[in-house]
Formats: C-alpha cells, structure tokens, sequence
C-alpha cells in the first residue's frame, strides 16, 4: 500500500540521529550555546519548540524597494509566503493590538515576524512603529523581521534598539551579473537603477546589513531562492560567504514558478529545481530545511500553536472588543514559559541519558512500523483517543523515530448529543489511521479498543504522559523483541 | 502638469510615502495623485518619484496620457510572452 508520507528522505539516512527530522543535537552542533538556546526555543526551528510556542506573523509594511523575478506584487512576497494566499494588510496600531491580543490569549505566543507582502525595512515607518511600541507595552514578545537588504545598513540602528530575535535577509547571489538575472531594478537614492548597476548596489547592502547585525550580535538568518541555470551553481559560494560572515543558518528554497502567477519567471518558463536538485544543494549548504520539517506551511496569519489556527478568533473587529490587561497577561505568560524551559531542559538531559543507554543496545534488524500518536502538543502523548483532532504518524525503525506527517479527524466523541453518530465517525477515525500498525494515547475506551484491534491496529495507552519519541520507540523495541516485525512474519502478510 | 495613477495600481503604498509634494493619497479602489499638487517632481528629483518606484507597469502615466513604464519595461517580460502566456492560460 502507498501511504501518503510528506517526505521521500530514505530511513537509511539513519532517521533523527542523521538529522532529517526537527533540530537534532547533531544539526545545531556548529552553533555556539547562545544562538542554539534560542534556536531551540524558536518555534519556526525546533521541532521540540514548535510543540510548546507559537508565532505569529502581521503585514504591516506592503511597499517593496526592487524587483525579484519570481515575485509579482499583485500577490504576497513570493519569498515568504505561497502565492495566491494575500494576507491582511494591518494599520501599526491594529498589528500591536492584534499582538497583543493573541499573546494575552495565547500565552505560549513568544515570537512577532512581519511578514509580507512587501519589504519590511522598505516601509521602515511603519515597520519600526510596531517594533516601538510592542517592544515598550509587550516586552516579552520576541520580534523578526525577512528583508530582502538593501534598506538593512541604514536600519540596522533602530533594529538593535528593539527585541529583536533575528533577521532574514533573502540573498540569492554575491556576484552582480547573476544578479542581473534575478533582479531587473532597484529603487536606490530616488532612482530606478536597472541591471546590473542595480543588482551590484542591492549586494553590497545586502553583505554590508549582515556584518553589521552580526557586530550587533543580532541573529542573521539568510534564505536563498535555488533557481536552476541561473543561481543553483553559485548558492554554495553564498552559503560559504555568509557563514563566514556568521550568519547562523542557511536556508535554501526551491523556486516556484507557475505561469499564473504572472512573474518574470512563470512566464518565460523558467523551471524550479527537482526535489533531488535541492537537496543535494540543501546538503551542501547545511541547509536548515530539514529542520523545518515540521513546519506545515502555516498560513501567513495563522496564529496559534501547532495544528491550530485560531486565527477566527482574532479578527480585527474582534479584538477592537477586547479590552486587555498585557501587564496581568504577562505575569501569567512569565509562569508558562518558565515552566516550559524548565520541561523542555528536563527533556533534553532526558534524551541524552537515552541516546548513551540506547548505544549500548544490541542493534536491531527489523522493518520499519508506521505508528500513530494522539497528541495536543508539547511532544508528549496526552490526548485520549476520542478526543484526538489530528494524528501525528511516526515511523519507527531500527534507526530511530522520525516524523512523517499529520492526519487530521473527526472527533468521534465530543461529549453532547452528536455520540448518536458515534460509531460512523469511529469508523472514520479508523480509515484516517490506514497503514499504522499501532495507535499511541493517554487513554482508550473499550469500543473504539475492539474496533482497532479488528482494523489491525494495536492500541496503546500505557505510555500517557510520556515523551512521544521515546515512547514509540519502546512499543518500536517490544515489538522486535516480540519478534513481531521479522519480514517474514505473519503480520506482514495480512498487511500487504 | 501633473501625473496620474490608473486602476492597475495594485495599492502597494511604495509612491506615497515618496511624493516630495504630498499629492499621492489612498483612496478606493486604488491610490490617486492630487493633480493640483503634483509637480512632477520638478526642482527636488531629477526623476518622479512615484513612477521610479511603483512595480506595476502602466500604472502611472505622464501629462500626455502615456504611461511611463510602458509594457516589459519593468518586469523584462516582452508583451507579446506575456500575451502568449495568458492566452495559454485562459484556454485550459
Ligand atoms: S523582495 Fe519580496 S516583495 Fe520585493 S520583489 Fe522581492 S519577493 Fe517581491
Ligand atoms: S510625480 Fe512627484 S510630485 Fe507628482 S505625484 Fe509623483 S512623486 Fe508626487
Ligand atoms: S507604487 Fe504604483 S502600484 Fe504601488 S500604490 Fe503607487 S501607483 Fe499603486
């Protein structure tokens, strides 16, 4: 049977210990302790984060200084969000009440980007105006912001004064005849400099902002756009460059280039690169894409914690409504977040002392299992079967655990008068879980236990509370231990 | 003399911001030049402001009626690609 895996990485990779999924040890290893602390709580980052806090992003700033060929401003910036997907366009004063809004409500919101359409550091008066007055009524917001450079140097200033947690500057080449190719102008001195003049001057601003944010110590991240026959040959010698420049990650994305989209590159065919073409550039760039595995593309306002968006409950009328007490808000917000650093430590040393006892276990040689979690977050199996939204599928194999995707459900049992439909909806939920072997949850009841058990899925509730990668790798062990999972076995056949 | 935005304007807001004579102001369903303020610049820019910014080719036309950033003059897409590639489009 053919599952629906979201990434075609072969386990033989060596599954989390080689780093294809969430932010292994391994990944962050070049790191210094500073810039990998916060890396590990970003939630854009780490896989681990992304289960405890959330981000949010607010389009404040639409104007754009230059032109990108694979951008067409009718849509959002084609750099940082899906086409198509227009987000709403906030005044300053609604983006901090909105900010503060969902941080009030949402108190594991820890990080604001600004996000597109448009160039943040192009429309600095209002890109800035909501930096100002977030970083004075909500100081525990952490705030980002994506460039594409060439106003970063005469910004760099103000950035420093303010929260921020990092900058993303999108450089797609170093050398000003490549330049020329991805750029057609730039707005430069009150003028429209076109080719390669222009390209030449958005460079230089570009290399210029990054030393100066890193002399800041402010965190610089640089995403890369890889666009076959034009960069794709060159991207290893940016990523060389502004790394020794002490850019902490690199992040190389494909192009995309849809004809309807109406960009330079849509229309004259230019092609984005195959999955194979970028990663083998993601290797050698040390790309952080693997990192990001576990992001699903949330809609640029999206606001709320993995799975959720609970966007519909901020709209701007909505919170004109509000009235807000951030001063309470934060007190509480400084409880959760210390108490989840202080789990998220926890965890980590806990994951330590396993991977050391893990090595001195015999190696195993059994086949891979799909297994599913009911989980509400924070990478620990806390949901009772019935009242899983979604399924989180891991695949466990001799190498370890790694992440595959999500799958959403119906709730079979909420509780009130829609249980009539229990048993259709059960049977449903059953479907959605097709080709896992077993079924992780803090707690099952007796019918939905039986049904599993006759769809071939073993359900399990005996590891409640516990961190889902260890957990699934245990049932993983007493299952080969079993010597339920030989290629031969029983079970295989029944499945195939 | 004076320059004048039309409905292409995809209300971006990069001109306002830059107009040295005030005359660029929001407005439904697009952006629009005060045609009693503009002054084409004259005697702060050797260039006018809003239309060496503004990303949308035929947005903003001169006192003639003729627009500025004529077809491919920003983007680099000749005309008739463009005109291939949407005809293309529309026939699936
Ligand atoms: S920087 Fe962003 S908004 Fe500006 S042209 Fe490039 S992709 Fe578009
Ligand atoms: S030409 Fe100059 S003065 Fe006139 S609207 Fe444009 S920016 Fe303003
Ligand atoms: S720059 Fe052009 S597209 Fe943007 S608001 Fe001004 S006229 Fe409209």
């Amino acid at each position: 049977m053919e599952l629906p895996i979201l990434n075609d990485q072969p386990t033989t990779k060596g599954g989390c210990s080689a780093g294809s999924c969430g932010s292994t040890d391994d990944q962050l290893s070049h790191l210094t302790d500073d810039i990998r602390e916060k890396v590990q709580n970003h939630p854009c980052y780490s896989e681990d984060a992304h289960h405890y806090f959330a981000r949010m992003d607010v389009a404040v700033a639409p104007a754009c200084n230059i032109q990108c060929h694979y951008c067409n401003r009718k849509y959002d910036c084609a750099n940082e969000s899906r086409p198509g997907v227009v987000s709403e366009l906030l005044t300053p004063e609604q983006a901090v009440k909105k900010t503060m809004a969902v941080a009030a409500n949402i108190p594991q919101m820890t990080v604001l980007g600004i996000a597109g359409p448009g160039d943040p550091l192009a429309n600095p008066e209002r890109t800035f105006a909501t930096f100002r007055a977030l970083s004075e009524q909500a100081p525990d917001i952490k705030l980002c912001v994506s460039t594409n450079g060439l106003a970063l140097p005469q910004s760099v200033e103000e950035l420093s004064q303010h929260n921020i947690d990092h900058v993303t500057i999108t450089i797609n080449c170093v050398d000003p005849e490549i330049g020329a190719k991805i750029y057609p102008w730039v707005f430069w001195n009150n003028r429209r400099i076109k080719g390669k003049k222009g390209a030449k001057i958005l460079i230089e601003q570009q290399q210029k902002g990054l030393e100066m944010l890193v002399a800041k110590g402010i965190l610089v991240k640089v995403n890369s756009v890889m666009i076959p026959g034009i960069n794709d040959k060159h991207l290893s010698e940016v990523s060389r460059i502004v790394k020794e420049k002490g850019a902490f990650l690199h992040n190389v994305m494909p192009l995309i280039a849809e004809a309807e989209h109406g960009t330079f590159y849509g229309v004259m065919g230019q092609r984005g690169p195959t999955a194979a073409e970028l990663q083998e550039l993601q290797d050698q760039c040390a790309g952080d894409m693997n990192m990001m595995r576990h992001c699903r593309q949330c809609r640029a306002d999206a606001v709320g914690l993995l799975g959720e968006d609970r966007g519909d409950e901020f709209t701007m009328d909505k919170i004109e409504e509000m009235e807000i007490d951030y001063q309470a808000a934060m007190e509480k917000r400084k409880v959760i977040h210390d108490a989840i650093a202080l789990e998220m430590d926890e965890k980590r040393v806990a994951k330590t002392q396993i991977a050391q006892e893990r090595q001195t276990l015999p190696k195993l040689s059994t086949r891979p299992v799909l297994m599913a979690v009911a989980t509400g977050g924070q990478g620990v199996m806390n949901v009772h079967f019935g009242h899983a939204k979604e399924f989180l599928i891991y695949e466990a194999s001799p190498d370890g655990v790694r992440f595959i995707s999500h799958r959403k459900t119906d709730l079979y049992c909420s509780g009130d008068s829609t249980c009539g439909e229990a048993e259709t909806a059960l049977q449903r939920n059953i479907r959605t879980l097709e080709g896992c072997e077993v079924v992780l949850c803090s707690k099952i009841g007796y019918e939905p236990w039986e049904q599993l058990e006759a769809a071939g899925i073993q359900p399990n509730g005996e590891h409640a509370m516990e961190s889902i990668k260890e957990a699934v790798m245990a049932v993983y062990r007493e299952l080969a231990e079993s010597g339920k999972l030989e290629e031969t076995d029983e079970q295989q056949r029944v499945n195939a | 003399m004076a320059l004048k935005i039309i409905e292409s304007c995809v209300n971006c807001y990069a001109c306002e911001p830059l107009c040295p004579s005030n005359a660029i102001y929001e407005a439904k369903p697009h952006f629009l030049i005060d045609s009693k303020k503009c002054s084409e610049c004259e005697g702060d820019h050797a260039d006018p402001q809003c239309a060496s910014i503004c990303p949308i080719e035929g947005a903003i036309l001169d006192a003639f009626g003729v627009p500025i950033n004529p077809p491919g003059s920003l983007t680099g897409i000749p005309p008739e690609k463009m005109a291939e590639a949407m005809a293309e489009l529309q026939a699936h």
